[in-house]
């Protein structure tokens, strides 16, 4: 099977009726939206901030641009965390690497009714990914962007998209392979 | 990919992200309780006649299409904001005595349409300001 197998039908602009609110719309993508953010940032609280002022964002301006939302939500967020890290630096420079948003302990992920230990051993791999593989891993899955849209939000080419996807994957099997057999 | 992969991949999508802290959807309903400016007026005059410059050039025998059906085959596919400056302003009274913060931030928004069936893209720039009055307290 190829990778670049038919993407699920995402969401149109056309399709949203006029009257949906932002709550609607917050309350479907606000949990997505952060995770994203949590990886271009240093902490959960700036990951916060991140997407509110992208939402807030997205929501005045471009809302009515028409194609898909949920691509555009996603590159607000991340040029919100960019635009965030860069006031940060200037801040302080030693503080310019934002990766610190999944280093930090919140969870990343709401707690199943079982099997709360798979969890942790999802998120501690997920974590200890390289972070170019695990920002495709997260777009793609939670972002449920394709391998063309994540390619033009991080400015690679489709392959190499999906070959990061492709390793990430990869990477978190052997990773909870080896979990399992240390109990 | 292997069906131990598929079924991780099954997995992972099962797992659901935690939501934001309820304040932050708090915070949202005030900033967009906010007036808001006419961002469109703005946008709308500059795409229609880059959209018409676009018709003109690719077919110059011809009169141009109407700017509506034009626009309808472009597709957004990138919204950026560049911020180039960001400056502390100070202190500042406000109306009501409260002391506050104001700091003003210079963006580049960027825009870009692309027309999937053509390849013809359409990038639109503005500059925007920003500033943002922080209300303070001292101890």
């Amino acid at each position: 099977m190829t990778l670049f197998r038919k993407a699920p039908r995402t969401e149109r602009m056309e399709d949203i009726p006029d009257d949906e609110s932002w709550t609607d719309w917050f309350q479907r993508y606000g949990p997505k939206l952060l995770l994203c953010a949590r990886q271009w940032t240093r902490s959960l609280a700036d990951a916060e901030d991140v997407v509110q002022e992208a939402f807030v964002r997205f929501w005045r301006h471009q809302r009515g641009l028409g194609g898909e939302p949920q691509a555009l939500l996603f590159t607000s967020v991340r040029r919100a965390a960019i635009d965030l890290a860069r006031r940060n630096s200037r801040r302080s420079a030693r503080e310019e690497q934002a990766d610190g948003g999944l280093e930090s302990t919140e969870p990343l992920f709401e707690t199943p009714l079982e099997g709360d230990d798979r969890r942790e051993a999802i998120e501690t791999a997920l974590r200890r990914l390289p972070a170019e593989q695990r920002e495709v891993l997260v777009l793609k899955i939670w972002g449920e962007l394709t391998f063309e849209q994540i390619a033009a939000q991080l400015g690679i080419p489709p392959n190499t998209a999906a070959s990061r996807y492709r390793y990430a994957l990869g990477a978190l099997r052997e990773a909870l392979t080896a979990a399992d057999c240390h109990g | 990919m292997d069906n131990e992969l598929h079924e991780l991949e099954a997995e992972l999508k099962r797992l659901r992200p935690v939501a934001p802290a309820p304040a932050v959807a708090a915070d949202i309903g005030v900033a967009l309780a906010a007036p808001r400016r006419r961002f469109w007026a703005w946008t709308a005059l500059p795409l229609a006649a880059g959209l018409a410059g676009v018709a003109l050039l690719r077919s110059p025998s011809t009169p141009p299409a109407p700017v509506p059906a034009a626009a309808a085959a472009y597709k957004p596919v990138s919204a950026e904001n560049l911020l180039y400056s960001q400056r502390d302003e100070g202190l500042v009274t406000l109306a009501d005595g409260t002391t506050a913060r104001r700091y003003r931030s210079s963006y580049v928004d960027t825009i870009t349409w692309k027309n999937p069936r053509t390849q013809a893209s359409l990038r639109w720039s503005v500059p925007r300001t920003e500033e943002r009055v922080i209300p303070v307290s001292f101890q």
